[in-house]
């Protein structure tokens, strides 16, 4: 029952923070934020399937009849997105102490909705309280960014919500597609993601799979985002507050990613597989298209936002290798990535609070003025450009490795993919060394260029570097970044599990090609569909549905 | 074109290696061989904690010196303690199993050292100067004490860490990690005088031109382990020793491994057609350029190759197009280094044709002479570019040969001039007094046995020209009457304000000579130079003995002539003193024939083009900016267009107004922000409920749909 804390406190906390008198509304934000991060610390200490398999299930039956139930459950991915979300909350909220002056009280309430919404969406386990949560991450996000955002946020708001939303209708439409088929096969309605999730991959013709899959990558792909459906992005990315910026790229886009994780790859494999090779150059264009564009931008927070389209190129790429190397690696990369884009944006955000200008063509040789600030900068571009020893470099590598070694003679996982998108994808590194060195080369190092001395310090009573609070919200960043550079494996091995279970079908798979045929699917683990004949909310609490022993 | 003997003497070490050397084997015993890595490690630390705290003391200095001295200690202490080769595990890193059973395999790269000759002899030189360059430093960066002087220690001491890794790791991304390491703190010091847009474009520069070599390491590495599913040295030697790539052989994923790690050792050693980051990283101060740009990182791609030497014997033309490409690679920089004024960029052109022949010597499978003149020219390349730093340091920064002139007469300056003549000496490989001389021989010798005359050739030939332009600058800075023009400013101002005024002191003041740490350095490293002479041996049995060994392709016939290591001492001396005569003729003798040559040269219009190009560097930063700078530039901003313009403003927000129209035609008065949302939301809400309701219709209508898709 714990795991409901992790949704209630946030909830409880933003209406604490609206009725709270509004100077202590950060505070308590702040609190309720730190308690949650504590709390979920506490749960993944107690999680029980680390090693595979899922935890901490609990279910409350809600509409008994149409098979719904508000059920939870994690598995070790689920859980360390959790962990992300619930660590990256309380450096938002202490990172907006002086960029939110106004309507302070609806902004913290917000975000502690947002949080609640995104960390259901990791734990669902009932479908349709998946779909709510997912959908409901817009409402926050579309407030955050139309009431504080910068000149052209209404705009931005709007597109960002419609363009999303849009996408996730034609998702929900094929997630509704698979329960109305589990029903008309097994007689009796079920929402839980688990039972469907074994009767769609068995039970759905390839051809219904297929449609299931574009379906379900409109929505997915729209929030990852997938070239060429990531405009939204550059303008939300730009126009959003900082706080608002670090959740998108840190979260809300990993909930695209995740999708694709929790619901395409185990959902509608053989599809996958006769899909994987389109999808892998849809991301590598993205690789290649944002990060061109990237080295074209004057706005350095488009810059970074171009960037996260191209390094979650890299994420679906690996995702869609098929093999552990690539799972563990695109999920290891979508942490990473919202460790240092997160510190990224904090620090355009820190940059803007005082300079009032996010132009390249503005700001030079900042390395001067604000040499601390100069330090992360310098630190999170390396982050980023995947410099060994740091975290990106382990993700982005694995992806890369993954893709290259996906070909379909591989043992003991072949794959769709091969050398030639590995070695595509690469030119991606070289890119993005170009259009960040080039940003560092302009904004932190160079002759001194500010802009108009009227501007510099007279709007923010902020001193010229980071003042200790700023540097308090950069330094668990750099440290979990030098700490997942260095100590990979601790993260890998609680994944690995959970990984080989959600890929287990697909060695048998892509061998049957170029006839992918169902039967090849019947080896995944299907415990989960033996128990799905009965409403999943009469499973006992507790009990572990899904393979967690047996499947590898 | 190597001589068929040959080539396959080098297959058929692949084909016996397991037998040939003896295999890593694992050892939990010396784990203390980790110290040298961590004691830089602590030394980045430790500077780190300097520059937070603002130390305004040589303390940085003496804390890297201390830590760095200390990790040769541990280096020599591995060396006496070794015995045979081991595999020191340090912790995990990456670790990942795919599969269980028979079809197990797995990505294994953990933090673990791989200690055996060849990586003994080079972290020997590497720490080694590594100290004494820093004990140098010490000094030269003095004028930033307070200032940037701790992140210049810092960046060295990152450069020790990364050099290491890259040295002793046991695997192949252990090996990338330092590899871009190493190139992360080139890029740290070059770029150390951060307020030079120069300096900043040429760290920017370095770094992506690395990055491009790294890409060819990376697939390189990628695809040994597809091919022999490892990527730990000890295995990886086991494996190709026992074939088991076998079923690939011959195919074109087994045979371009060698070129993918070609392409990234390139990269690291500057050599063509990626050589162009090394001269414009002389922006970095000069010790950087001694340590990283001449003595060691350069030459790492030279160790990548010794190390995975037998790889090379998977394509048979791979051999040769290493010896091709350094040997023109030697060449062609030698030919710019004759039109420069610049010392240290004469200096860095030098280098980039010294690393030349050391590839020229892995061409043509001397793996022994490569390692040895890598060995040698550690030493007197790092006593020239520290020389230059000297003068460079003493003159306000001036570096045009044109406007020093007699430095060994200047009092203070004797010991600058004398060790840069031993260094020149050196470098040009001076008969039997020069460690120089030995290591070139064995590597010109070698080409034409086992290479070709016309590899033989060029290398004779550059050997001429390196004679010539070392001594150029040799016989105009420190010889003839003394004259000197100061330079315009320190040593690079760390930032724009607080040095302006030490530029004016130093712009009209007498050169300031170079005291005790200097001095001190450049006469250890001088001896060292000369030491080197008897190291030959020593330095033969270390390659020998580890994966790097092969058997040299012995000559034909035993005649004089017929044996090139017989006649290459006589013919490479005459030739190296034609050069320092011809020299000797321009610079000392007749300074103004020089200048006479070339106005002549460029009077005739069939001849201008030459001194022209060559003083242009042969045009290649031009042609890369035409060919491929500018084409991806473009793209970048057609893209950035079409994104905005096109993708969304034009096809999204095109399909996004069709609704709002047909929103207008129902509701005519919907307007402003919240009623579109509140609109679009119901409407989703709407299409919900159809869905649900009118499910089976859908259904049946898209299965009728699948049908037709699912039979096809």
């Amino acid at each position: 029952m714990m795991a409901w804390l992790l949704l209630l406190v946030p909830l409880a906390g933003a209406a604490a923070v609206a009725l709270a008198p509004s100077g202590r509304a950060r505070m308590v934000a702040l609190a309720v934020s730190t308690l949650t991060f504590l709390l979920s610390v506490v749960m993944a200490s107690q999680f029980e399937a680390w090693a595979g398999g899922f935890g901490i299930e609990s279910n409350a039956p809600w509409l008994t009849s149409f098979g719904v139930g508000l059920s939870i459950h994690a598995d070790s991915v689920s859980m360390l997105l959790v962990l992300l979300t619930t660590l990256l909350m309380p450096l938002c909220i202490l990172g907006s102490f002086t960029s939110i002056t106004t309507r302070e009280k609806e902004y913290y309430a917000w975000l502690l909705v947002l949080q609640a919404a995104m960390v259901g969406v990791f734990l669902a386990r009932d479908l349709l309280f998946f779909y709510i949560c997912f959908e409901f991450t817009l409402v926050p996000m579309f407030f955050l960014i139309a009431i504080y955002g910068g000149e052209n946020r209404s705009r931005a708001a709007i597109k960002f919500f419609i363009y999303t939303f849009t996408g996730s209708m034609i998702t929900l439409a094929g997630l509704v597609y698979v329960a109305w088929q589990f029903r008309e096969t097994q007689g009796s309605w079920s929402w839980d993601i688990p039972a469907l999730t074994a009767f769609a991959a068995t039970g759905l013709s390839p051809g219904q799979q297929g449609w299931v899959l574009f379906a379900l990558l409109a929505g997915f792909a729209v929030k990852v985002p997938l070239f060429p459906v990531h405009t939204w992005l550059p303008l939300a990315h730009t126009e959003a507050p900082t706080a608002g910026s670090v959740i998108l790229a840190g979260v809300l886009l990993k909930l695209g990613t995740y999708g694709l994780y929790r619901f395409v790859l185990p959902m509608v494999p053989v599809a996958v597989v006769e899909y994987a090779p389109l999808i892998a150059v849809l991301s590598i264009v993205g690789i290649l298209y944002a990060a061109l564009i990237c080295w074209v931008q004057q706005d350095i927070k488009r810059l970074i936002a171009y960037s996260s389209v191209s390094h979650l190129g890299f994420c679906v790429l690996g995702l869609f290798a098929l093999n552990p190397l690539g799972g563990q690696g695109s999920v290891l990369y979508m942490l990473n990535h919202g460790l240092s884009t997160g510190a990224l944006f904090f620090l355009v955000g820190m940059m803007y609070e005082r300079y009032h200008t996010r132009d390249m063509r503005e700001l030079g040789g900042l390395a001067t003025v604000m040499p601390v600030w100069s330090f992360f900068m310098v630190f999170f571009v390396l982050s980023s450009v995947g410099l060994p020893g740091l975290n990106g470099f382990v993700s982005e590598f694995l992806c890369l490795v993954a893709a290259f070694a996906a070909s379909p003679d591989a043992q003991p996982y072949p794959g769709v993919l091969g050398p030639w998108y590995a070695a595509f994808a690469g030119l991606g590194m070289i890119f993005a060394a170009m259009y960040l060195l080039i940003m560092v080369g302009k904004v932190v190092f160079g002759a001194r260029r500010e802009p108009d001395a009227d501007h510099h310090h007279a709007a923010s009573s902020l001193p010229a570097d980071l003042t200790p609070r700023e540097i308090g919200v950069l330094v668990p960043l750099a440290v979990l970044c030098v700490y997942l550079g260095v100590q990979p494996s601790v993260l890998m091995d609680t994944m690995e599990g959970s990984i080989a279970d959600t890929l287990a079908a697909y060695p048998a798979l892509v061998e049957s090609r170029p006839d992918p045929t169902l039967e090849a699917v019947a080896e995944m683990p299907v415990e989960a569909l033996v128990e799905a004949d009965a409403p999943n909310f009469a499973t006992a609490p507790g009990e572990t549905i899904g393979g967690d022993d047996g499947d590898g | 074109m190597i001589a068929a003997n040959a080539q396959l003497d080098l297959l058929t070490l692949g084909a016996h290696h397991a037998t040939a050397i003896p295999i890593a084997q694992p050892t939990t015993e010396m784990g203390w061989a980790g110290w040298i890595l961590w004691l830089p490690l602590i030394s980045l630390i430790a500077c780190g904690l300097c520059a937070a705290f603002r130390v305004r003391n040589k303390l940085p200095a003496w804390l890297t010196v201390g830590f760095l001295g200390s990790s040769f200690l541990v280096t020599l202490g591995l060396y006496f303690q070794y015995t045979e080769p081991v595999t020191i595990e340090l912790f995990r890193w990456i670790d990942l199993s795919l599969g269980t059973g028979t079809d197990a395999a797995g990505f294994t790269a953990n933090f673990s050292l791989y200690v055996d000759q060849l990586s003994l002899l080079w972290m020997l030189f590497v720490t080694g100067l590594g100290t004494l360059i820093a004990l140098y430093a010490s000094e030269y960066m003095e004028s930033d004490v307070g200032a940037g002087y701790a992140r210049f220690f810092a960046g060295v001491s990152v450069f020790l860490f990364a050099m290491s890794a890259l040295v002793l790791g046991d695997n192949l991304l252990m090996l990338y990690l330092g590899w871009e390491g190493v190139g992360f703190a080139s890029y740290w010091l070059i770029g150390y005088y951060y307020t030079r847009p120069s300096a900043v474009a040429a760290a920017k520069k370095a770094f992506i031109v690395n990055r491009i070599g790294d890409l060819g390491l990376a697939l390189g590495l990628y695809l040994i382990w597809r091919t022999f599913g490892t990527i730990e040295y000890s295995e990886l030697f086991e494996r190709l020793g026992s074939g088991h790539h076998a079923t690939q052989a011959g195919g074109w994923s087994v045979r371009a491994i060698p070129y993918l790690l070609m392409l990234g050792a390139f990269g690291k050693s500057a050599q063509l057609p990626l050589f162009v980051w090394l001269p414009d990283a002389m922006e970095g101060p000069t010790p950087v350029s001694a340590l990283i740009h001449a003595a060691t990182m350069v030459t790492a791609g030279v160790y990548l190759l010794a190390r995975m030497f037998p790889f090379l014997a998977l394509d048979a033309a791979a051999a040769p197009t290493v010896a091709w490409i350094g040997a023109l690679t030697a060449l062609v920089a030698a030919t710019i280094g004759m039109a420069q004024y610049d010392i240290k960029r004469i200096m860095a052109y030098s280098t980039v044709s010294q690393l030349g022949y050391m590839f020229l010597g892995i061409g043509v499978l001397t793996t022994f002479g490569a390692a040895y003149h890598v060995f040698t020219h550690a030493f007197f390349k790092a006593v020239l570019f520290l020389t230059c730093g000297a003068i460079m340091h003493g003159f306000a920064g001036q570096l045009d040969l044109r406007k020093l002139s007699g430095l060994r007469q200047l009092p203070g300056w004797r010991i600058t001039s004398y060790t840069m003549l031993y260094g020149c000496l050196c470098l040009v490989g001076f008969p039997y007094v020069t460690s120089g001389f030995f290591s070139k021989d064995a590597i010109m010798a070698q080409a034409f046995i086992s290479g070709s005359t016309g590899l033989g050739l060029i290398a004779l030939v550059t050997a001429l020209l390196t004679a010539y332009y070392t001594f150029r600058v040799w016989f105009r800075v420190c010889a003839g009457p003394v004259k000197y023009e100061l330079g315009d400013d320190h040593h690079g101002p760390d930032d724009g304000e607080g040095h302006g005024d030490h530029g004016d002191q130093h712009g009209h003041g007498e050169p300031h000579a170079p005291r005790l740490a200097i001095n001190l350095v450049l006469v250890l490293i001088t001896t060292g130079a000369f030491l080197a002479i008897f190291l030959k041996p020593w330095a033969r049995e270390m390659v020998m003995g580890s994966t790097a060994r092969n058997a040299e392709p012995h000559s034909e016939g035993h005649g004089f002539w017929q044996d090139p290591h017989k006649w290459m001492p006589v013919v490479a001396s005459i030739t190296t003193i034609v050069g320092i005569a011809i020299a000797w003729h321009f610079h000392l003798a007749n300074r103004k024939a020089a200048d006479a040559l070339r106005s002549r040269l460029l009077a005739n219009p069939a001849t201008a083009w030459l001194p022209v190009a060559m003083e242009n560097k042969w045009y290649f930063d031009e042609i890369y900016h035409g060919l491929i700078r500018l084409p991806l530039w473009i793209v970048g901003h057609a893209l950035a267009f079409l994104d905005r313009y096109l993708v969304d403003l034009v096809i999204v927000d095109g399909i996004a107004r069709v609704p709002r129209w047909v929103g207008r035609a129902f509701q005519p008065l919907q307007n402003g922000i919240l009623q579109s949302y509140a609109v679009s939301m119901a409407g989703g809400v709407g299409l919900v409920a159809l869905l649900v309701l009118y499910m089976p219709q859908v259904i049946k209508l898209l299965e009728g749909w699948l049908g037709g898709g699912g039979g096809g």
